[in-house]
């Protein structure tokens, strides 16, 4: 048509250029502002499906390969906890095909083997958590490991690394949508609510499913979605990440034999909005773009030193610094010269517990944190046996404890800090703060230190040879031709360990 | 509108300062509503089922057994079935609605089972808006098959359990006042239908008081979903679920699983069963004693005559009445032609709002087809909802011409709401039709023939007849079967 505007009179010839520009013009705004109007669901959908090992980075590999070890490493110490064997002895049936970790004698059908490895990954609190607030790892891992191993295409360790990813990034996004997720929860505990996505996302990434399918995987987990905080502190607690796993899991199938939601559960206030006081998705930016890149590659995640609620750990580096000074200040100091202990904390109601009696409750009190680091001068796993949580110099300090939340103290996991006060009878005061403990995002576990919880954590329930190959497997993971071979590991107990525990002396 | 919230029964006492000098921070256990809720449900006994309760709780059983068994034929189902059959081991335990050469593991089939009951919108509701026995009587009916054939429940252990799993729904409900309007956040049945689930389990397993408490905390963390999810395939997976993981919550609660004591309190800064509500006010349940009155006693319920969503009643039924009219003017059929206009009075609730469904879900949510389809056929059946139905061109040209009023008089309350239809004709005459309640709702109680009728035409469908009359009357002498086995072995 420019062609033809030769002949034609100059003015004509201008308004037609002209109009052929704002034509034009329009064109590419109506393009823009469709991809804007793109459901949100969908380009979920579309970015589960079509995001490929290429787009992986060198950061995102190396960090979810820590995630991947370190929660494989709490999951095999939690198969000797007891909410571990009520739930495996809950589920035993006749057939099964998906590896139980820890366990060599059952496997069970993939659902629940993902339901008891994820409750065993939560059931100390010992698993990685992120910013803003969840622990993404244990709702997605033992999803993806009882599916692979179900699969005839026999999925490849980058398959795995990939699928594992997908599950991380979806839960990431999902969290940015509410300002509420940034601060330490009150209503839903977090996992409850984008756990089973990412379960759900990373599961269907692994079977394949069309962008359509994918999001409708969403939609379906949507509906399992939710649990209140108040089974924060209990025993149930550890279901939370299990179930997330499961019915994620379960959401993948079911879009995969055709089930379908709501296509915009993304979208919608009265979607997966209910979860939340205030609510703003956006879309996922589309991965073949340029413009896509991993939460993860800018936000790292927490490791645990310690297997309580991420806040005590702020606490307990405090309590540790500030026993410390003390020590060096008076030579003669013993712990019975102490008159009170004031402990300045972010506020949130779930972890302040002043007396608590169950090992769940102990592991989300700061008054308990704070008098065994300041009784033992560590806290670890064995902190928190029943005898220990019982004793008599613990409760004696308990009672001496003050917990106060200054307003500058934020309830947020990227802001919070921790300061503790110790006051004696003599009259001596010492504070310590501590504004970032080692493990934290801002200060990462070395990787020797990582590893080295590893191999304590899986050397409770597993062999050497068995630890090894966990290690050099994830180690490898993006070589690794099939992923299942990490089942095989995982299975490799020492027997004299399997049947202390499988006998259910706990 | 009003709700219930601050309508104290003589059996309700009025809420204790709790608080103790515990240094625990926590008010003593038996003080609390958690505590009181599990001391009911492992108190309570046959004889504190009324006449009353005994007479309308049969009548759900046998309603609900009728949409589960039709239910059956449908596409969810299958998938729900074929999902459970493949990725789960196999589990000969407990039956599965309208198969009979197929039982599950107990809390797959309460979930098929659910799915069925669901699968067409054609089950019970009741004020405060739910779908409760959906929720509680796959369960109930698979913890029966799973228990040993020597002891098995009675008829009135089983009919005890079900008003439990529906008692403890109602008194949830009446927690909040945002449960008494049409939904607009959590779908109800995803909230209260695992609790009453839980409840019923419990009940049925014979739990401790402080094993009931636990079920329902535990059931807590399984409950709710989005209404985004309504008027989709994925609704009838909510009864489901609801049935299923109340089941799993009671059983896990059985080997001593254990959750918050104060789950079903309002705890500032840590949200328990509160999270599901913007308003809440936990009332505690009395020990249940001789003239405890259960909830069903004052508040009947609601029987769909047709399959789609509650509200679909009212306005089907005025729109039947204007097709009378028409019939009685002119030729038997409505021709769209005769029709200029056609104006809705409903209340205000976008997600049974839809002017063009495209898929029978979505018909089944829809006052404008339901209007429609009442107005063009002089009612609405189970097949008004078939593809081809759904595709008539006289429909479609009828849905065209609907207009929704929301008149403020007309809550989105299943108590108060009213559905108005008024069609203007192409000469100009106005036909109106209103309908304050339905027959089948609460105020205008199906007849016992009535809700007969209803379960052969669902249960025919896949039962041959004697089984059918077999059922009718198991469930008519539910409360003196010694054996509920005379119920369970009739339902494949």
């Amino acid at each position: 048509s420019f062609l033809k505007l030769r002949n034609f009179p100059f003015h004509i010839k201008l308004v037609c250029s002209q109009a052929a520009v704002f034509f034009f013009f329009f064109v590419c705004l109506f393009v823009c502002l469709f991809s804007l109007l793109q459901g949100i669901t969908e380009s979920f959908g579309a970015a589960i499906h079509a995001l490929g090992a290429s787009q992986l980075t060198d950061g995102v590999i190396n960090r979810s390969k820590r995630m991947m070890l370190d929660t494989l490493g709490v999951g095999l110490l939690g198969t000797r906890t007891a909410v571990f064997n009520k739930a495996l002895k809950y589920r035993i049936t006749f057939c099964r095909s998906s590896s139980i970790w820890g366990r060599s004698d059952i496997t069970l059908p993939p659902c629940y083997a993902a339901l008891v490895n994820g409750i065993a990954v939560h059931s100390m609190d010992f698993d990685d958590t992120w910013h803003p607030a969840t622990h993404p790892s244990g709702a997605v891992l033992p999803a993806l490991l009882a599916l692979a191993e179900t699969l005839p295409s026999r999925p490849s360790g980058l398959d795995l690394l990939l699928a594992f990813n997908v599950g991380i990034e979806v839960q990431g996004r999902l969290m940015r949508f509410s300002r509420e997720a940034y601060n330490i929860p009150e209503r839903f505990h977090p996992p409850s609510v984008v756990g089973v996505m990412g379960s759900a996302a990373a599961s269907a990434k692994l079977l394949g499913l069309s962008p359509s399918q994918c999001s409708h995987a969403l939609a379906i987990a949507a509906s399992s979605a939710g649990a209140p905080l108040a089974n924060a502190a209990t025993q149930t607690k550890p279901f939370h990440i299990g179930n997330a796993a499961r019915r994620g899991l379960e959401a993948a199938w079911l879009a995969q034999m055709g089930l379908e939601g709501n296509p915009s559960m993304l979208d919608m206030d009265v979607g997966l909005g209910v979860y939340y006081n205030d609510y703003s998705p956006s879309t996922m930016p589309d991965c073949a773009s340029g413009a896509f890149r991993w939460i993860l590659e800018d936000q790292d995640v927490a490791f645990k030193r310690i297997p309580a609620h991420l806040a005590m750990h702020w606490l307990v580096d405090a309590a540790l610094a500030a026993r410390g000074k003390l020590q060096e200040a008076a030579w003669n100091f013993d712990l019975s010269q102490i008159q009170r202990v004031t402990l300045r904390v972010p506020p949130s109601k779930y972890i302040n517990c002043p007396f608590p009696i169950t090992e769940h409750q102990a592991r989300h009190s700061f008054q308990f944190n704070a008098c065994s680091a300041l009784l033992d001068g560590k806290v670890t796993v064995a902190s928190f046996d029943p005898a220990q949580i019982n004793r008599s110099a613990l409760k004696e300090l308990l009672s001496k404890v003050e917990v106060k939340t200054p307003a500058d103290n934020h309830p947020s996991f990227d802001k919070m800090y921790c300061e503790v006060q110790i006051e004696t009878a003599q009259g001596e005061s010492c504070t310590a703060r501590c504004n970032t403990f080692y493990g934290h995002w801002r200060k990462p576990l070395s990787q020797e230190d990582l590893v080295e919880k590893f191999i304590v954590n899986a050397s409770s329930v597993l062999c050497t040879e068995g630890v090894e190959g966990v290690i050099d497997v994830i180690g490898n993971i993006e070589k690794v031709t099939e992923c299942s071979v990490l089942g095989s590991y995982l299975r490799m107990t020492s027997n004299t360990l399997e049947k202390v525990y499988s006998t259910g002396m706990i | 509108s009003k709700c219930f919230v601050f309508h104290l029964q003589k059996t309700i006492r009025p809420v204790q300062a709790a608080r103790g000098v515990h240094q625990s921070a926590h008010p003593a256990p038996e003080d609390t509503v958690t505590a009181s809720f599990g001391q009911f449900i492992s108190e309570i006994k046959p004889q504190h089922l009324s006449p009353v309760v005994l007479q309308r709780s049969k009548r759900m059983v046998l309603d609900s057994i009728g949409v589960g068994l039709i239910g059956s034929t449908t596409d969810v189902f299958d998938l729900a079935l074929q999902h459970c059959q493949h990725m789960y081991a196999p589990d000969f335990i407990s039956s599965v609605y309208g198969r009979s050469n197929v039982r599950l593991s107990p809390t797959l089939a309460a979930f098929v089972n659910g799915v069925a009951t669901h699968s067409m919108d054609f089950d019970d509701t009741w004020h405060p808006a739910t779908h409760p026995s959906g929720a509680v009587l796959p369960a109930v009916l698979a913890l029966s098959d799973m228990m040993p054939a020597s002891r098995k429940p009675s008829g009135l252990d089983f009919l005890l359990a079900f008003n439990v799993g529906i008692e403890i729904q109602g008194r949830l409900m009446r927690f909040s006042n945002e449960a008494c309007n049409i939904p607009k956040r959590f779908h109800p049945p995803t909230v209260v239908g695992p609790m009453g689930s839980a409840a019923a389990c419990a009940r049925l397993l014979s739990l401790d008081s402080s094993q009931c408490s636990h079920a329902l905390a535990i059931a807590a963390s399984l409950a709710g979903a989005p209404m985004a999810n309504a008027a989709t395939q994925s609704k009838p997976l909510h009864i489901g679920n609801a049935s299923r993981l109340g089941l799993e919550a009671a059983l896990l609660a059985s080997r001593g699983l254990e959750a918050s004591p104060l789950v079903l309190d309002a705890v500032a800064g840590v949200a328990g069963f509160s999270a599901f509500y913007e308003d809440y006010k936990p009332q505690p349940l009395d020990s249940p004693h001789d003239g405890h009155a259960f909830l069903l006693e004052e508040q009947d319920m609601g029987f769909k005559r047709f399959p789609a969503h509650l509200g679909m009643h009212w306005v089907a039924d005025a729109a039947a009445s204007v097709h009378k009219l028409l019939v009685g003017v002119g030729p038997g059929k409505i021709s769209p032609d005769q029709v200029q206009d056609i104006l809705l009075r409903v209340p205000l609730s976008k997600y049974i709002n839809r002017p063009f469904p495209e898929s029978e879900h979505e018909a089944r949510h829809s006052f404008q087809f339901n209007a429609c389809s009442a107005l063009l056929d002089g009612e609405v059946t189970v097949q008004s909802f078939t593809p081809g139905a759904i595709r008539r061109p006289e429909l479609h040209a009828l849905l065209s011409r609907v207009r929704l009023e929301h008149p403020h008089d007309n809550p989105a309350n299943f108590n108060l709401m009213y559905g108005e239809v008024q069609v203007t004709l192409v000469g100009g005459d106005i036909l109106k039709g209103r309908c304050d309640t339905f027959y089948g709702h609460w105020r205008n109680p199906l007849t016992n023939e009535s809700l007969r009728k209803k379960f052969r035409n669902n249960a025919e469908v896949v039962l041959p007849s004697a089984k059918v009359e077999r059922l009718i009357e198991a469930v008519d002498e539910l409360d003196r079967l010694d054996d509920c086995q005379d119920l369970l072995s009739q339902l494949q």
